[in-house]
Order: C-alpha cells, then structure tokens, then sequence
C-alpha cells in the first residue's frame, strides 16, 4: 500500500520536501499535486534518486507514484552513485527538523572585488557537485538571479546539480527588476511566500 | 593509465589563472575555472581545466603569451 504525500495547494518546492522525506521512510509514495511543473519536479527527483516513476492526471489533481526498485539498499542507506561523479544521498543527510537550504544572494561570493567574487561563485557550484552533503533548495535572489539565465557562468554546474533533484529557485520580482525573466535557463521561478516558506522551514539556511 | 579526462593546469597566484582563462577564451579553446583539485595540492587556489587532447594548444597558448604556469596535470 503506498504512503500517501498529498501535497495538493502546496506551492514549490514542498511537494518535493515531502516526498523526498517520505523516501527516507518507506519504499512505495503516491504524491499528489495541483500542477504538471510540479508533478515533474517530483519526479524528476526521484529518477535522479534511482527510483522508478509512474504518473496519472486524474480530475482532482496529478498522482505520482513513486517506488523504490527492488534491488536498491533499504532507506538507512539511500545512495545513488553517478557515472563520473562523487557518490550522492538523496533523501539522507537531512539536518534534524528540515530540508539542507542554501541562499543565493549575490552573483559574486564575497564582498571587496567583484572579479575575485566570480572566481569563488564558480569555484563553489564546482565543488557542490563533488562535496557533501549536497543542498536539498538553493534560493537565488537579488543579483543571485542572474546566476540561473542563459549566460550565467555556473549554468552547466546548475544543470547538473537540478538533474540530481536539487530544488533551485530564482526570486521572480528580482528576475523581473533585472528584465531577465524570459532567459531563465534552468531552475524554477519562485515568490517571495515560497522563499520564506522554505528558509523558515528548513533544517539548516547556509548563507553565502 | 586509461587516457584521462581533462588536462589541469597550476599557476602561481588567483590572477595568473585568471589571465590564462582570458588567452584560453580568446583562442575558441573550452576551458573551465575550478579550485585546485586535493590530489594535487592542499593550498587553496584556483586552476585551469580543459579536455585532455587540448593540452598542447594549451600549453603552446600559455608560453607564447610568457604566462607561468606550474605545470600540466592529468585529471580523470
């Protein structure tokens, strides 16, 4: 019998907190959502985690059903190892109470020089890939957002890191300020109640 | 050893890499700004990584411009 995530009127990235916690606990989860974005962004974590996916739109809302494939580890020791990287935990490593949020605030790492702090932003999404543990939702807002558009010198590094089941949101008033929200090219673009939602819900906020 | 990956070149200091980064844009050459992989050193730094067939190019690229560098590494 599957363990029911009902995420319906849940904005971004919480039906995909959920399910993720849920795949800490138990092997077979039917989530359901309000919107195809956000049926997609839970199953492409779980994919990203090994996991196989089965989706149906039905009239109340989509249901995605995620299961564990038999042969993989019990929950204890949830690893998914990537050809070519560093070994990654999804649905592990969680700080006590929460999701592991990192903040995004700038497009540079570090106040003083502006060309050393885009050496450093790059250096820090290389290493994000390789070190752990890896962030659940990266938020990016301010000048952060220009990170996440077509451009942006770490879009290869947040590609992949997004393809691994990392949530990135871009704050949409400041894509907006910047006239930038047609360039997106990866992650999802978020609000402000989403944004506090998951700083004041998460484990632990690193801050950049 | 199987043929490795990518090419890593050391420099002396954060702005040599950088410079080197420039030449190597400059020249159409794919090229990637990383932290000095840990095999290689425990100081902090920066470094240059490329494909692993480029590396003559690069390495012809960076004595033309008399930029020093600390060596070519192999990198999986």
């Amino acid at each position: 019998m599957s363990k029911i995530v009902n995420a319906q009127g849940l904005s971004c990235p919480q039906p995909v907190l959920l399910t993720k916690k849920a795949m800490a606990e138990t092997s077979d989860i039917l989530t359901i959502v309000d919107s195809p974005d956000q049926a997609e962004n839970v199953a492409r974590m779980a994919r990203g985690a090994g996991w196989t996916v089965q989706m149906d739109g039905k009239e109340d809302g989509i249901y995605v059903r995620v299961t564990r494939p038999q042969e993989a580890a019990p929950p204890q020791s949830a690893e998914t190892v990537r050809p070519a990287a560093a070994p990654l935990a999804v649905g592990t490593a969680q700080p006590a109470g929460g999701p592991l949020v990192l903040t995004i605030p700038e497009d540079t790492m570090g106040r003083g020089e502006r060309e050393l702090g885009t050496v450093l932003i790059r250096a820090f999404f290389h290493t994000l890939l390789q070190v752990q543990p890896c962030p659940d939702v990266i938020v990016f807002f301010n000048s952060g957002v220009r990170l996440v558009v077509e451009g942006s010198p770490v879009l290869e590094d947040l590609r992949a890191l997004a393809a691994q089941g990392v949530q990135l949101l871009a704050c949409g008033t400041c894509l907006g300020y910047f006239e930038l929200k047609d360039k997106v090219a990866v992650g999802t673009v978020s609000n402000m109640y989403a944004i506090a939602e998951t700083l004041l819900g998460a484990g632990k906020v690193v801050s950049l | 050893m199987d043929k490795p990956m990518y090419g890593v070149v050391l420099f002396p200091s954060v702005s040599h890499c950088m410079r080197a980064e420039s030449l190597v844009q400059a020249a159409g050459l794919r090229c990637k700004l990383i932290p000095v992989p840990r095999e290689l050193s425990s100081d902090c730094g920066v470094a240059l990584r490329f494909g692993w067939e480029e590396r003559e190019r690069i390495q012809a690229l960076l004595d033309e411009a008399g930029l020093e560098h600390e060596g070519i590494y192999p990198l999986s």
